[in-house]
């Protein structure tokens, strides 16, 4: 192999050049202004990629999520197929060039081009067992790439096939992009095709240009051809900043960013706005949007809300719309934290509305004992879980204190979620107060909107906070109550914010189980779809939550159980009145099958 | 007196007509045709006709008893075929006629039918934030009306306070019925008052979200009510109750009118169920051939012009299997749904 042309270059290789060196400069002041934009608390975080647990972690992230596209692989298979064989095939085609290069080539080593356009510099001198080598994992990869790109034609038109129902709406930059990247490896193989007698190819490459000799090998055509690959690339380069595919160079960045611990505190800052522009549009989220079960309403579905936000158009109504029910989250490739983004907007929108309070004070000097109990705004609306849930406990012999039994200080988890902090930070802290006062070692609640905020927004150092399907399956299994068992069939609702939102999935389905046969639903733990009830929303009109809910009970009901249990008061009052079937929540059945 | 028979087309004579439900508009239909010189047969469900009403101690305006209503209908009932424990199967129709089988495998051949099918009553337990079933305080506008007609309600304790609760499963989408069921408001003024003349001073409040005092003498007794015995109405909705040490209900609701929360401890709380509809309707609906709106009441084609005629022409409605009425109307809808029976028939 040696070189064909003496000075190396030829003018066709100038739109590309240009689009990569407009790429990359864009790409290093993005950087350097996200950098800039952090502040310096965050900005000292950043060395933390030298240490290396974090520097393993990211560089593994990288390869896992950026070019195999692991995440997606686990969901849908021939998705991840379409997203890894282009990522990584191109990846591979990128480094294996610049080997070739290093190894053929060497005095033309750094040139930008050289690698890209290797094929068009260089000539076959010898047959080597080295060049066909590559020859051949070239036309390999190139073919997975163009398998790849056959596949994501093929979504554009019939995104069913690949398992989704919906697929996002593209604009110009979008297009143009799409249409560029689709066009660049067609040419790819064209160009390759055509000098493949005269630089060597392997199975596609050698094949096409000994299937259509006349005319690749006509050099008249030649030329022509390999413009138009680079003209491809160019085009790509210059669309990329304007289009979905900003993704591929900000994912890098927002890994980096992640794991040395930073976070969105602002819709603008660095964080976010790496998050924004590493969203890929991929789709995913909307089909497990609960609102997507109205066509009208996939709009409102966490693409279309960071898109938005990456125009800074206004993003208030999908903001305040969204359940907060956080399946876009769990299901996101990419890991962007969209409800975190939706509550920032909130803050801006909704933290400077006042809500009067009228003094509430907790009046009787508590008992004190090592439980206290909290039901919580939503399970005073359930009167039978905590009714339920006293009967367990006397049967248990435990002592306790219901803090909450005649007089109601919310969580504070509705005001934070509305964005309103200032308000919830005075619930929090009037509950605070009169938690630790009690004395209490464990705090037992039987809401999993409380439990996620007592977890996670009160500071109850040396205090337990414990759910009561957790609390009521570890009594069951000291024995402290016994249960017996039914021959009624069940299927478990897994709440938002105890599943997904706390990470219970196990110990409610251990208890049921153990008083009956527990069924399956086809989406469930951290597929679960929201009840629809959720406060998470601020403006869903029950019109709206109805379909929801509807959708999660026809997805609840497929096997046809004769109960639905579920763990969160709000969950219960959102199913009850269209269930067909008895909805309970889980102290319920349990306080039903006691025996002494 | 002339019997009213005697002066009517004989052809009516062979004609059977079907009622479905035996309570006041299905009574009043089956008489009414009778009357006109129809053979009819009346199936009720239940264990005896009568349907809500017996179930009901007295009735306003007039302050008569339902029993008293009732007992006018069965005592005049000769010449009606009254079919208890019955329900419909299936109907197949022919040109002029339908045949019905009844849930006992007997076949009924009739020219027309009348659906006075009704309502049901609201499970209040579905507002689960009010205790019913749960707190032995709390219970509904028919329990209270037992109470009084068993007289067991003198063997309570005397109250302090009771309170009654408005729109319970009415205009509420969160129960996924948006209508309002019309006569409760109305049920409640008189329940409260009538608590008022046994304990006159137990304290009376109502929670309501607007007062519909439709008909003719109902803001009078609305006035009574407030003048004469002190009946406290309160503008908002109750968002829950729970039951403190003692066994009181706490119950929690906003006054709009102050525009601040309240906190009210009682010892009786009355919720006023709306009226919904009957379960059977869908399966009815499929049986006759008429359809259903979205709130599940039996729809009419021409709700103004035609309220009841339905979109098959040999069926008709009468009385709340079209919406909540009260018990005039649905005597005012039977008479009207058997003349429009009679018109089509007496030219056939
Ligand atoms: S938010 Fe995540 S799941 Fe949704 S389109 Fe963007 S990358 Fe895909
Ligand atoms: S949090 Fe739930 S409702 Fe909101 S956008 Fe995500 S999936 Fe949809
Ligand atoms: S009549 Fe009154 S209490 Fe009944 S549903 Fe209508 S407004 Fe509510």
């Amino acid at each position: 192999m040696k070189e064909r042309l003496i000075f190396g270059y030829d003018p066709f290789v100038l739109p590309f050049l240009i689009g990569m060196i407009f790429i990359i400069a864009y790409l290093l002041v993005g950087t350097v202004r996200i950098i800039l934009s952090l502040n310096n608390n965050e900005k000292k975080q950043l060395f933390r990629i030298f240490i290396p647990v974090n520097a393993y972690k990211i560089v593994k992230d990288i390869i896992l999520d950026c070019l195999l596209h692991v995440k997606i692989f686990k969901r849908n298979l021939l998705l991840g197929y379409m997203h890894s064989s282009i990522a990584f095939g191109w990846f591979m085609l990128i480094v294996l060039g610049h080997i070739e290069v290093m190894l053929f080539t060497p005095q033309r080593n750094g040139i930008f081009y050289y690698p890209i356009f290797f094929r068009y510099f260089v000539m076959e001198t010898e047959e080597t067992l080295q060049g066909a080598f590559f020859f051949f994992v070239m036309d390999f990869f190139l073919l997975i790439i163009l398998s790849g790109i056959a596949l994501a034609i093929y979504k554009r038109f019939r995104s069913h096939r690949l398992g989704m129902k919906q697929t996002t709406k593209l604009r110009l930059g979008d297009n143009i992009a799409l249409y560029s990247l689709w066009l660049i490896f067609p040419l790819r193989l064209l160009a390759e095709s055509f000098t493949a007698d005269i630089s060597g190819g392997s199975f596609i490459t050698k094949g096409i240009n000994d299937l259509f000799h006349s005319f690749v090998s006509n050099p008249a055509n030649t030329l022509p051809v390999w413009w138009a690959y680079s003209c491809a690339l160019g085009l790509f380069f210059f669309t990329l900043p304007f289009s979905r595919y900003m993704h591929i160079p900000t994912e890098i960045l927002l890994i980096v960013l992640r794991h040395v611990g930073i976070n969105a505190t602002s819709l603008r800052d660095g964080y976010s706005e790496a998050e924004i522009y590493s969203c890929s549009r991929c789709g995913i989220c909307i089909d497990a949007c609960p609102m997507s079960f109205e066509k009208k309403d996939v709009k409102f579905t966490s693409v279309y809300f960071i898109r938005l936000l990456r125009r800074r158009e206004i993003a208030e109504q999908p903001a305040d719309l969204c359940l907060m029910c956080n399946k876009c989250v769990e299901v996101c490739p990419v890991g962007i934290d969209s409800t975190k983004l939706k509550l920032i907007c909130r803050e801006i929108n909704n933290g400077a509305i006042s809500f009067d309070y009228t003094p509430v004070k907790y009046n009787s000097p508590l008992k004190r004992e090592k439980l206290l109990y909290y039901g919580g705004c939503m399970t005073n609306l359930t009167p039978s879980i905590s009714t339920a849930i006293s009967k367990i406990l006397d049967k248990a012999e435990i002592s306790y204190v219901h803090l909450d039994k005649d007089q109601t200080i919310c969580c504070g988890r509705p005001l934070l979620l509305s964005g309103n902090l200032k308000g919830a930070r005075e619930l929090i802290n009037k509950n605070r107060e009169a938690i630790i006062s009690s004395g209490c070692t464990t705090l037992l609640l039987s809401c999993p909107i409380c439990y996620k905020m007592f977890k996670e927004e009160y500071d109850l150092k040396g205090i337990e906070v414990v759910h009561h399907s957790v609390y009521i399956n570890n009594l069951v299994k000291s024995k402290r109550i016994v249960l017996k068992k039914t021959t009624d069939t069940c299927v478990y609702h897994d709440p938002c914010e105890l599943g997904r939102g706390s990470g219970i999935y196990e110990q409610p389905r251990e208890l049921l189980s153990s008083m009956m046969l527990l069924k399956d639903s086809p989406l469930q733990n951290n597929e679960s779809i929201c009840c629809g009830g959720s406060l998470g929303s601020i403006s869903m009109p029950f019109a709206k939550r109805k379909i929801i809910t509807g959708g999660s009970l026809d997805n609840l009901l497929t096997n046809d159980p004769d109960l639905l249990v579920t763990s969160c008061p709000l969950c219960l009052k959102t199913f009850t009145p269209l269930n067909s079937k008895r909805t309970a929540d889980i102290a319920q059945v349990v306080s039903e099958q006691m025996i002494n | 007196m002339v019997s009213p028979s005697e002066n009517l087309n004989l052809n009516n004579m062979y004609k059977n007509v079907l009622v479905l439900g035996g309570g006041v508009a299905g009574l009043q239909a089956a008489s009414s045709l009778r009357d006109l010189g129809y053979r009819v047969t009346l199936v009720e469900k239940g264990e005896k006709p009568g349907g809500h009403l017996n179930n009901w101690d007295r009735l306003y305006p007039g302050n008569i008893t339902s029993s008293s209503v009732i007992d006018g209908y069965l005592s005049n009932s000769q010449g009606i075929r009254i079919l208890t424990n019955t329900t419909i199967k299936s109907a197949l129709k022919s040109d002029k006629l339908l045949t019905v089988i009844t849930s006992s495998s007997e076949e009924i051949t009739v020219s027309a039918v009348i659906i006075t099918t009704g309502f049901s009553l609201f499970d209040a337990t579905i507002k689960e934030e009010y205790g019913y079933g749960l707190y032995n305080g709390v219970i509904t506008n028919a329990d209270l009306e037992s109470l009084f007609i068993s007289g067991k309600i003198h063997n309570r304790e005397k109250p302090s306070r009771v309170g009654f609760v408005h729109c319970v499963g009415s205009r509420d989408d969160k129960v996924c019925n948006r209508h309002c069921s019309k006569i409760c408001c109305m049920t409640a003024v008189k329940q409260a008052c009538e608590i008022k003349e046994i304990w006159p001073e137990t304290e009376a409040f109502c929670f309501y979200m607007d007062l519909r005092m439709f008909g003719r003498g109902y803001e009078d007794l609305y006035y009574e009510a407030q003048n004469k015995y002190g009946v406290n109405f309160i503008r908002g909705r109750v968002s829950e109750v729970g039951e403190d040490e003692n066994g009181k209900l706490v119950v929690k609701a906003e006054d709009t009118l102050t525009s601040r929360p309240l906190k009210i401890s009682l010892d009786m709380l009355v919720l006023m169920s709306g009226m919904v509809k009957n379960p059977d309707n869908k399966a009815l609906s499929a049986i006759f051939e008429t359809s259903i709106g979205e709130d599940g009441f039996f729809a009419q084609p021409h709700p103004i012009v035609n309220p009841t005629g339905s979109s098959s022409t040999r069926i008709f409605f009468a009385g709340s299997a079209t919406g909540p009425k009260s018990v005039a109307e649905s005597v005012n809808e039977a008479k009207s749904a058997a003349l429009s029976v009679h018109m089509l028939l007496s030219n056939e």
